[in-house]
């Protein structure tokens, strides 16, 4: 156990290093520097003359070539540091700590509405799996499946924002508060329910339907075996059967999925924060990818790599250890 | 694939040989009336694609002029495809009145739609017809069947040709990433040692970047992202999946009985990995395969919708959304490509999903 958890960590080290001097190359490679970009967005007329923008090249350590600013940038990081900001002036961990919680926000309660909404439902489709109701459910669920985030975000803010201004089903187009001075902690966390409605729902109607198919499916197969042949023979219920007998060994890999949702849960979503603006980690990594701000997407990549990784083994350690069958040798 | 032992019943003399797998997978596909319907429907967004440019175009499908046959039509799939003649004769892309201006013995049979899916129409540019609206005033109409964007491109004319490009994305890309992911997998699956570690390694990696990071980082390396570029991206990105699935089933076929009755007689690898391995390990890869177009479809979508597609003018859907974006009031340019790409999707997926069930061996084993 010890020894396959120290194999594991030692080539997710290794994952990791690759990771991140790939990307410290590629993000290198691409034309903008974040102190020409953000002039030049700025102010066309206003570039910086050669002398000053080699001072600031030197300042910010960019006047290296990529592989040895790579190796400086580790140094740092192993030492704790993820630098700042370049186009923020601000170190990454206080960006990162500024934007995790909004995303936490958002991802949590998604996460929570899809297992309430989806456990019953999954439980129901399998009840009455085959008949009219239980397909239509399931195709309903399916098409919801198909459609695009952003598709639904757009089609929310048409509906919700425009079609319904002023009238009592108006909800905000974007952003996380309406800026306004609020006058109690509730009227600004009624504010923010408020803004976090539509974002909330299209992230949760994708994992919805494919978590209701995932417990429908693992269910029927369950549901085949013998030991639920045996239930029903000594007379226990339907309910019981079902709930008892059967959901409590699709457990397993439910389990196991809430390992792998790990980085989804502190990632955010870069397309739905993007269209409703919403101050989270998805959103910083996009704009600090249109800035070239090469410190922030080093220290989100990082993050999101090692969640990756940490989820997946997370996932493995926790099928482990809810199905004595599985050993971890 | 079961590795059912053959049975006495398989042997019978006289007997017609039991119908290949395919043929069983195929028998088994049209028993789900809903994956042939999306079957259908991937061949008529197919037809719509490759008949683009004579379904909506403002340039004739034929056209006899000067006593030649042209092909004007053809400009839409590539721009060197256009006759130079009409250049020479300065026509700037406006057919109807030059044809008459300049040859009035012409002819010519035009698309269904008189629309442009890159520039608005003119006032009288088709004789008697107003030009198309601009800005938020391009409702669905009889003129513009889907209405019009902001600079008054007929959103009909948009959705017909971005169907070829929807497609287009879709099949080249996930080509390129199967053909990656197939070679790398079957390798590494077949080879093990260092080759398998090397790959293994390289495909964690891959998968654990940030997909956007490595998309976005590509596509502004090669600068002015074409159409044609974003598909290299998409493919070059997508092909993880499908090598570990590839690696997986080489792991379990390589110790099966006929590669070692293969091996014993002498066969190279080549062959053995191309002619005896390959064929049993493709069904479960042609599943993932098929959901990894619906997922380039979106993907690419997704990045015009942000902004980082193909620079305008582009034809494709998601394009037309981020024109929506600056203005929700013209629902018409959210309803329509979201429902194109919503339909296409959910087809991709509904196919995915009937052969996923037609090649599964377990289903198969539970008919019996």
């Amino acid at each position: 156990m010890i020894h396959h958890l120290t194999r594991r960590l030692a080539l997710g080290l290794v994952t990791l290093l690759l990771i991140s001097f790939l990307v410290y190359g590629l993000i290198r490679s691409i034309p903008g520097t974040p102190l020409t970009v953000a002039v030049a967005e700025a102010d066309p007329s206003r570039r910086l003359n050669p002398a000053d923008l080699d001072r600031m090249k030197a300042a910010y350590g960019l006047d290296k070539p990529w592989y040895q600013a790579y190796f400086v940038w580790l140094g740092n990081v192993v030492r704790g540091d993820l630098g700042r900001s370049i186009s923020r002036k601000a170190p990454v961990t206080q960006l990162i700590g500024e934007r995790i919680g909004p995303t936490l926000a958002l991802s949590a309660g998604s996460m929570l509405l899809t297992w309430v909404l989806s456990i019953p439902l999954g439980l129901y489709s399998a009840a009455r799996s085959g008949r009219p109701d239980e397909r239509g459910v399931s195709l309903a669920l399916y098409m919801l499946y198909s459609v695009p985030t952003f598709v639904a975000a757009l089609a929310l803010q048409v509906v919700f924002s425009v079609w319904a201004e002023g009238t009592a089903w108006e909800l905000p187009l974007f952003g996380m508060t309406s800026g306004l001075p609020h006058a109690t902690t509730a009227a600004w966390l009624l504010d923010v329910a408020r803004h976090a409605i539509l974002p909330l729902v299209c992230q949760t109607y994708v994992s919805l339907a494919w978590y209701t198919r995932f417990i429908n499916t693992n269910l029927q197969e369950v549901l085949r075996q013998d030991f639920i042949r045996t239930a029903r023979a000594k007379g226990a219920g339907p309910l019981r059967v079902l709930v008892h007998h059967a959901f409590r060994n699709t457990l397993i890999p439910l389990v196991t999925l809430l390992g792998l949702s790990l980085p989804a849960l502190l990632g955010g979503s870069v397309i739905i924060e993007q269209i409703f603006t919403w101050p989270g980690m998805g959103r910083l990594f996009f704009e600090s990818l249109r800035e070239r701000d090469y410190p922030t997407i080093m220290g989100l990549t990082l993050l999101f790599s090692v969640l990756t990784l940490a989820g997946q083994l997370l996932a493995d350690l926790l099928y482990a250890w809810v199905d004595p069958r599985v050993s971890m040798e | 694939m079961t590795e059912t032992p053959p049975t006495a019943e398989h042997h019978q003399p006289g007997r017609p040989n039991a119908a290949g797998f395919w043929a069983e997978a195929w028998a088994r596909y049209q028993r789900m009336p809903l994956a042939c319907a999306a079957l259908v429907m991937v061949g008529l967004l197919a037809m719509v694609a490759l008949l683009a440019p004579a379904i909506a175009g403002t340039k004739p499908v034929v056209c006899r002029y000067k006593g030649q046959i042209y092909f004007p039509c053809l400009a839409y799939y590539a721009r060197s495809l256009e006759p130079v003649i009409f250049s020479k004769d300065k026509f700037r892309g406006e057919y109807p009145a030059n044809l008459q201006a300049k040859d009035p013995e012409s002819w010519a049979i035009w698309p269904l739609v008189f629309q442009d899916p890159y520039r608005a129409v003119r006032t009288n540019e088709w004789p008697g017809r107003p030009g198309n609206p601009t800005r938020d005033q391009g409702r669905p109409s009889r003129m513009n069947l889907m209405g019009t964007n902001q600079n008054g491109v007929d959103v009909f004319a948009k959705m017909v040709h971005g169907t070829l490009v929807a497609l287009l994305v879709g099949f080249v890309s996930m080509g390129i990433a199967a053909t990656i992911g197939i070679t790398v997998g079957s390798l590494a699956g077949y080879f093990g040692g260092w080759v398998d570690v090397v790959v293994s390694r390289i495909t964690e990696v891959v998968m654990c970047i940030p997909t956007l990071v490595l998309i976005l980082a590509l596509l502004a390396i090669v600068e002015k992202p074409t159409i044609w570029k974003m598909m290299a991206v998409l493919g070059l990105t997508g092909w993880p999946g499908i090598s570990r699935l590839m690696r997986g089933e080489f792991l379990r076929l390589k110790s099966s009985e006929f590669v070692t009755a293969a091996r014993a007689i002498g066969a190279r690898p080549g062959r053995i990995i191309l002619r005896h391995v390959l064929p049993n390990a493709l069904a479960p890869v042609v599943v993932p395969i098929t959901f990894g177009i619906a997922a380039a479809i979106l993907t690419e979508s997704g990045l015009s919708f942000l902004g980082f597609g193909q620079p305008p003018p582009s034809a494709s859907w998601g394009s037309l959304l981020n024109d929506a974006r600056s203005n929700l009031r013209m629902w018409w340019l959210v309803f329509f490509p979201g429902t194109a790409i919503f339909l296409t999707v959910l087809a991709f997926n509904l196919v995915g999903e009937g052969l996923q069930k037609a090649t599964d061996p377990r289903l198969r084993e539970a008919k019996k």
